[in-house]
């Protein structure tokens, strides 16, 4: 599986990854400083819109709304940059060898780095709020460690996809535009009628947001299957992810 | 990367065969025409030498070099390469347009398996053989072409790599410049290492390299001293003319 040629490019991902983030602020003149500010003003923006303008009857709703935004962002995000980091890289990955899956892997991390400023914001606002989070809230590492699982599984399999096929960007960006409005991100998925709720959940995404407002906000564990569903399908994708991802790895470098 | 000490080889086909599809516009239509690039094509390439590859545009010269490096696979057949390698392919090309001179250099030396210390250290070193000091912090989309290229042969030669895969580039930069790389070249050479080109430059050809090769139809038409080489091609196209 050449896992341990993987394990010793680890240091080229983070390379990746950092190089990312660097570019992402380059020319800019608070630099750095926005990966902090952009979340704080987006969710302050978000929260004043959804908990002034629009009432909702869920408890804590501003919270809600932000630990689903944060944790949706992150999987679209990092599943939309890791969809093109091949063919983003095609100028490297045309001149020199290197183990392909660090650039999926690589966006991967770069997304799972914002996603910690953002959480560090989240709490901002928690203690903002004089929110006391409930002790369940110590699963919340979890959840997000599955959440990496599923965004790097898809990010493989989508980033050899789309140097074939350019259509699965336009696929994809759909995808998680009908997928942000099909979880409980703005509004809890039991709104709809039970049996389509149940169908919703069978998204592993919308699985794991729902566990994760239960956990960090409400006090409630998961149940047993639930946290099954959500575990076996986002460990399986990436392993499913790696698997695609090395059968094609070099037939797509003929393609770029 | 592998390590390798003494006499010997230092890149070996062994009944290599390549193939492409291409044609494939439509996702589900035509399968598309495969065109064989390689077939079952042997040869060596000796440790200390500078190995030429000619023939015509479109024959297969540059997926040669990319398969040395590992770019691309065989569809049957083996590689060997011994020792480390750096593949010089389209200057400049995986550079980054927003990082400066020097973050690229760090960025491409960490691609190339070096630790950032060990990159790090040479950066210096690099940038002034590139004769650049003065533009190692301007971001690379202010460089002109030439500038870039030279900083990526200036990082390719710095590293002293044992293998040099160079294609079409010794035209770049301006004839001071180009008379340092061809002195650098011979330098590489003294101490031992491999240069594997292909040019179109057949009397760059034929005064640098000690072997060549003739890559026609799939195969290796013709192999040995340069000045053979050269000729058996202008006397291919000749009678290609002709027809």
């Amino acid at each position: 599986m050449q896992l341990d040629q993987l394990w010793q490019s680890r240091s080229l991902v983070w390379t990746f990854a950092i190089n990312d983030l660097v570019v992402r602020y380059k020319g800019s003149l608070l630099g750095a400083l926005w990966s902090f500010l952009e979340p704080v003003l987006m969710l302050g923006i978000l929260y004043l819109i959804f908990s002034h303008v629009f009432q909702s009857a869920i408890e804590n709703y501003p919270l809600y709304l932000l630990l689903g935004i944060i944790m949706w962002n992150y999987f679209a995000r990092s599943t939309n940059t890791g969809l093109a980091s091949i063919l983003a890289r095609a100028g490297i990955v045309n001149q020199i060898y290197f183990p392909r899956a660090v650039l999926p892997i690589g966006s991967c991390v770069t997304a799972f780095i914002m996603l910690g400023v953002e959480f560090g914001v989240f709490f901002g606002f928690m203690a903002g709020f004089q929110f006391v989070p409930p002790l369940t809230i110590l699963i919340l590492p979890v959840l997000v460690a599955l959440l990496f699982c599923l965004t790097l599984g898809l990010s493989l399999i989508l980033s050899v996809a789309y140097v074939r096929f350019r259509d699965v960007q336009h696929v994809w960006s759909i995808v998680t535009y009908a997928g942000f409005f099909l979880s409980p991100v703005i509004y809890d998925i039991e709104i709809f009628p039970p049996e389509i709720a149940q169908m919703l959940l069978l998204n592993p995404v919308a699985q794991l947001l729902d566990i994760a407002h239960d956990a960090a906000l409400y006090g409630q564990l998961p149940s047993i299957s639930a946290m099954i569903y959500a575990g076996v399908f986002s460990i399986g994708l990436a392993v499913l992810g790696y698997i695609i991802f090395k059968r094609y790895e070099f037939k797509i470098v003929e393609e770029l | 990367m592998r390590s390798y000490s003494g006499q010997g080889n230092a890149v070996e086909f062994v009944s290599v065969s390549k193939k492409f599809s291409i044609n494939r516009d439509s996702v589900f239509g035509s399968k598309g025409q495969d065109i064989t690039i390689l077939s079952d094509v042997s040869f060596s390439v000796e440790k200390g030498h500078v190995f030429g590859i000619i023939g015509r545009n479109g024959i297969g010269k540059t997926t040669m070099l990319r398969l040395i490096a590992g770019i691309y696979r065989p569809d049957s057949g083996q590689i060997k390469t011994y020792g480390s390698m750096v593949p010089l392919l389209s200057l400049g090309a995986g550079f980054n347009p927003e990082l400066s001179a020097k973050e690229n250099v760090i960025f491409y030396g960490k691609i190339l398996g070096f630790t950032h210390g060990e990159i790090s250290g040479m950066v210096d070193q690099i940038i002034a053989f590139a004769e650049l000091e003065r533009f190692s912090n301007v971001k690379l989309k202010k460089f002109s072409t030439g500038m870039a290229a030279r900083l990526a042969f200036a990082t390719a030669v710095q590293i002293d790599p044992d293998i040099v895969l160079v294609d079409e580039i010794l035209a770049v930069g301006d004839p001071p410049f180009q008379k340092k790389s061809y002195n650098e070249f011979m330098k590489f050479k003294e101490r031992g290492k491999t240069i594997i080109m292909v040019s179109h430059d057949l009397d760059s050809i034929s005064r640098l390299c000690d072997r060549a090769i003739l890559l026609e139809g799939g195969k290796i038409t013709s192999y040995g001293a340069p000045d053979t080489v050269v000729n058996d091609y202008l006397g291919m196209l000749d009678s290609e003319k002709q027809e």
